[in-house]
């Protein structure tokens, strides 16, 4: 009988899914606190050597720079995401052919391996034999060095970024406008209130939910992102979009500085965590509020 | 009007994915023209031929869909298995493995790899193709839709199944998963295009180029001296193709997912 209890509080059916929970998930991040106090290459045994990888790092200016290079590309890449896929959740919101179809190649980007959408912006952004070079230089431009330039190879890689998430975001956006009542614009339409007026007031605060999904979820992917940047510059030029994961990536797999790799590892977790605290506290706040 | 703007947004945005259709088309010689052409002049497989046969593509293929399927198998079983126990258990703690669930959704691979690197690497699957399917098996996103579509499936089902004495494996076999099918299809679809799609493991695991998947050989190929674009560019096309044949297939599934709030992560 003592058999059938176990499986009778059912616990035996996540026990699976822990096992891999916690070999992948927990025990590395167990793994990243421990190995943060040690120097290893891998090869030889690790060594202990307290907080040294730590001291490192806070004199490593080019970590500091590949978190400022994430924050850089985290702020401008939000913003562009915001508006592109509000605009595009207006213009498609309706549930008909036209805007069924026309959602497809907003989201598709979305759905394409990353490698291959870096691969391709990368041959669009090509100097010599890009389009974009071509059409500006129709334009009456001279050709630009778009990855070989430092402040235009981190635009490029946002734009990418923000190519990639602006169809995804708009399907959030087409289901929070989806559930606003018909009922708010009708009293307001009764009081007066103009088109821009009823999406000041109305459509953007009763959109709150969705705005801090989108804007969770847009940093949430900024922050994991390293294939755009690996793909399109590999981090260059010198460490222009070497974003934080990057970096990391190459301490230890190039460096093979597995302890100190680790110990950024830490910190860019702590920021990243410290972030979805934030984002979930502004939620609740709303929530207590009473908006909606 | 509207439709106007949409359609030029749209014009916009699939402009990168004409451009690479387009020049993968090309010939050696025209891909490298300046000014260049906007649609081939004549159409020319080369790129196509020279990967499909010249490169261990079918290799790539093979071994991105036999990772891609077998976790997706595991991953769908798992999830399902979770998401019912975390839904309708009711041991201790609880609570306690939901969370666990919720916080792994903010930490992704490209923030642990390295310590990731070295339990695999413990594990002795580095450089094989398990090493790309055991670690990606647990989904939290999947965990997380399973739960949520589990809390609304109905306790009556399963209590009459009770009353009539099946037992706990019986219900789950019986009741549970055959209830779940719009479930199963979801993390199946979303799994499969992940695991296609997947590049950090593979970059970080595997070595040896007849054990590459289609991303990592893409992304290998970019990396070597007097490959030719459109090669890159007629790789690039195929390895999009798997996706948009999904997603158009199952593209009602992707917006409910997305209504449903499940899919969100």
């Amino acid at each position: 009988m003592k058999k059938i209890d176990i499986v009778k509080n059912r616990f035996v059916f996540i026990v699976p899914s822990f096992v891999f929970h916690f070999l992948f998930y927990l025990l590395p991040i167990i793994l990243m606190i421990i190995l943060a106090f040690f120097s290893w290459d891998l090869l030889n045994s690790p060594s202990f050597v307290g907080l040294e990888n730590f001291k490192g790092l806070i004199q490593d200016k080019w970590f500091w720079n590949s978190i400022v290079v994430t924050l850089k590309y985290t702020f401008f890449t939000l913003p562009i995401v915001f508006v592109t896929s509000l605009i595009l959740g207006l213009l498609l919101q309706e549930e008909n052919r036209f805007s069924k179809v026309m959602r497809i190649f907003f989201y598709w980007p979305y759905m394409i391996p990353m490698v291959a959408g870096g691969t391709m912006w990368k041959w669009l952004l090509s100097r010599d034999f890009g389009l974009v070079n071509h059409i500006l230089n129709q334009l009456g431009f001279n050709p630009v060095s778009w990855l070989e330039n430092p402040t235009l190879a981190l635009l490029s890689v946002v734009i990418v970024q923000a190519w990639v998430l602006s169809g995804f975001m708009m399907m959030l956006y087409i289901v929070g406008l989806q559930a606003v009542p018909e009922e708010f614009y009708e009293a307001a339409s009764i009081d007066g209130a103009s088109n821009f007026q009823k999406f000041w007031f109305i459509t953007l605060p009763l959109l709150r939910n969705t705005h801090i999904s989108v804007i969770t979820l847009t940093i949430a992917n900024c922050f994991r992102n390293f294939t755009i940047a690996y793909i399109m510059t590999t981090g260059g030029p010198g460490y222009a979009t070497t974003v934080a994961p990057l970096y990391i990536y190459q301490k230890a797999f190039t460096d093979f500085r597995i302890g100190y790799s680790s110990a950024g590892s830490i910190v860019i977790l702590l920021i990243s965590l410290v972030i979805a605290y934030v984002v979930s506290k502004v939620q609740e706040r709303d929530l207590e509020g009473g908006k909606i | 009007m509207r439709k106007v703007i949409v359609i030029i947004l749209a014009i916009l945005f699939m402009i990168p994915i004409f451009w690479t259709v387009s020049s993968s088309l090309k010939s050696m010689n025209e891909i490298y023209r300046y000014p260049p052409t906007i649609f081939p002049q004549e159409i020319s497989l080369e790129g196509y031929k020279n990967v499909i046969y010249e490169s261990q593509f079918p290799r790539y293929v093979a071994n991105t869909l036999f990772v891609a399927i077998v976790s997706t198998i595991i991953t769908v079983f798992i999830s399902v298995s979770l998401g019912y126990g975390l839904a309708k258990g009711t041991f201790k703690y609880k609570n306690f493995f939901l969370e666990m669930v919720t916080i792994t959704l903010f930490i992704t691979a490209q923030v642990i790899m390295v310590p990731l690197f070295v339990v695999i690497k413990q594990l002795g699957l580095i450089d094989s193709l398990w090493g790309l399917i055991i670690p990606a098996v647990f989904t939290p996103t999947a965990s997380f839709t399973a739960y949520q579509y589990m809390k609304d499936l109905p306790n009556e089902f399963l209590e009459s199944a009770q009353v009539d004495g099946a037992n706990e494996w019986q219900i789950f076999f019986k009741i549970v998963l055959p209830m779940s099918r719009p479930l199963i299809a979801a993390i199946s679809i979303f799994s499969f295009t992940w695991r296609w799609n997947d590049f950090v493991l593979p970059l970080i695991v595997i070595n040896s180029g007849d054990k590459f998947t289609i991303q990592l050989a893409l992304s290998a190929l970019q990396g070597q001296y007097g490959i030719p674009w459109n090669e890159i560019l007629a790789f690039s096309v195929l390895a999009i193709i798997p996706t948009l044949i999904i997603f158009l297939l199952f593209q009602n599934l992707f917006m409910k997912g997305l209504s449903a709030g499940g899919l969100k992560y």
